[in-house]
């Protein structure tokens, strides 16, 4: 095993288990995660000679973001050539409305699907900050926002969240 | 959210603030009921979410085929591109045409280095001209000289100009190659350290900025269709004084 790979089985591997898990929470489906984190390992990997030190754990999440959105931006281009429609040419949605399924599923699972109702960009900031201890600036280095926008959108999501629970207690 | 302090008090409960701030959203907190409320109801979640969200880990499998993959990753000291390996060219040509092999050599042609690229590229060009002697093609201290020279030999014509009085005295030029684009290079010297001004045309690559190569520092930057980097062994403060009088010549 030459140093490279050594280097990055100390400094970057430990993280594969937060790198999945900002994975899971961005995607619909645990085989899309897994996917996702493959790719970003191996992009990780590829790049490592351009880390230069420090935690290398924003550094992984941040590549996990990329890959995630790259992946979002190819379905979003694949979705505009080939929508799935029903005998009469009208389109139909693949998945079942996610808040329906969210009502239905058991109420031990509750705060998951609240959280996961959240709109994508106020949910990571929340799994970054609460699961993923991530500090302000490298919540802005991951997603790519100022900090200002970083503590707005946390601000936002914890309303959000607060009200959205509130409101499935009363149900 | 009415409160204007509501973001520096969620800062506080982030652990965000140190000091004289700390203190002082603590004592805005005190006086103010929306952020104290604000403050109970944070906790609190962030109490559940903690407790409760689910925390995914990584299933043995997925371990297992990352581990895999590293595997066949080239070590560095082999790492070739892939269209520089034989293999590349065997499948390519067996499998696909050739107008497809054409059509893929242009995209990958056409695609703009990157960051990381030009940032070895270029410390890699001036180490290699040091190394081997040949940093100066065209000797001379005379713009008038040296700017004629690229003429026929480089697609651009860089800016020159002598920077002696500022201690920074042209000595030359050569021809070079960054990230496999033609560069003309204006030689300075320094003291005893040489600089490598790299001009090259842009084609929509995105710089690095500032990068350290094994002690070698550069600096790049666009001006108008150009691409410029300066290259030396310096520190940091030197090279940029030389960079704010070439960017100053060229405004």
């Amino acid at each position: 095993m030459d140093d490279r790979r050594r280097r990055f089985e100390a400094q970057a591997l430990p993280h594969l288990d937060a790198a999945y898990n900002l994975a899971r929470w961005l995607c619909r489906s645990p085989a899309d995660a897994e996917d996702i984190v493959q790719d970003a390992m191996l992009r990780a990997f590829r790049a490592f000679d351009g880390f230069h030190g420090g935690d290398a754990k924003p550094w992984l999440l941040a590549i996990v973001r990329n890959c995630w959105r790259n992946a979002g931006a190819d379905r979003k281009r694949r979705a505009q050539i080939a929508l799935p429609q029903d005998e009469d040419g009208r389109l139909v949605s693949a998945d079942p409305d996610p808040e329906a399924v969210a009502m239905e599923a058991s109420q031990s699972r509750k705060l998951d699907e609240v959280i996961a109702l959240l709109p994508n960009e106020f949910r990571e900031v929340l799994v970054l900050r609460e699961m993923e201890d991530m500090s302000y600036r490298e919540i802005a280095e991951i997603t790519g926002a100022p900090i200002g926008t970083v503590m707005s959108r946390l601000a936002r999501a914890r309303t959000m969240l607060r009200e959205k629970w509130t409101a499935r207690e009363l149900v | 959210m009415n409160c204007p302090e509501l973001l520096r008090t969620q800062a506080f409960l982030d652990g965000e603030l140190t000091g004289d701030a700390a203190r002082e959203a603590e004592r805005h907190i005190a006086g103010c009921d929306e952020c104290r409320a604000f403050s109970a109801n944070i906790a609190e979640l962030s109490d559940a979410m903690r407790a409760n969200m689910t925390s995914h880990r990584a299933p043995q499998a997925l371990h297992n085929r990352i581990g895999a993959l590293l595997d066949k990753e080239p070590a560095i000291a082999d790492f070739i591109p892939r269209w520089r390996r034989r293999e590349f060219w065997t499948g390519a040509l067996s499998g696909i045409g050739a107008s497809a092999l054409a059509a893929a050599v242009t995209v990958s042609v056409l695609l703009p280095p990157s960051a990381e690229t030009l940032a070895q590229s270029v410390a890699d060009a001036h180490t290699n001209a040091l190394m081997s002697g040949k940093i100066i093609q065209v000797a001379s201290s005379s713009h008038h000289t040296v700017k004629p020279w690229f003429a026929g030999k480089v697609e651009v014509s860089p800016p020159v100009a002598d920077f002696a009085q500022q201690g920074f005295p042209l000595i030359g030029g050569r021809v070079d190659k960054v990230a496999g684009s033609r560069a003309a290079v204006v030689v300075y010297n320094h003291g005893r350290h040489e600089i490598d001004l790299f001009v090259w045309p842009d084609k929509g690559a995105r710089l690095p900025g500032e990068s350290t190569r094994h002690g070698y520092h550069a600096i790049f930057w666009k001006n108008g269709d150009l691409n410029f980097a300066a290259v030396c062994d310096m520190e940091g403060a030197e090279l940029h004084k030389f960079v704010n009088l070439v960017r100053t010549e060229q405004d």
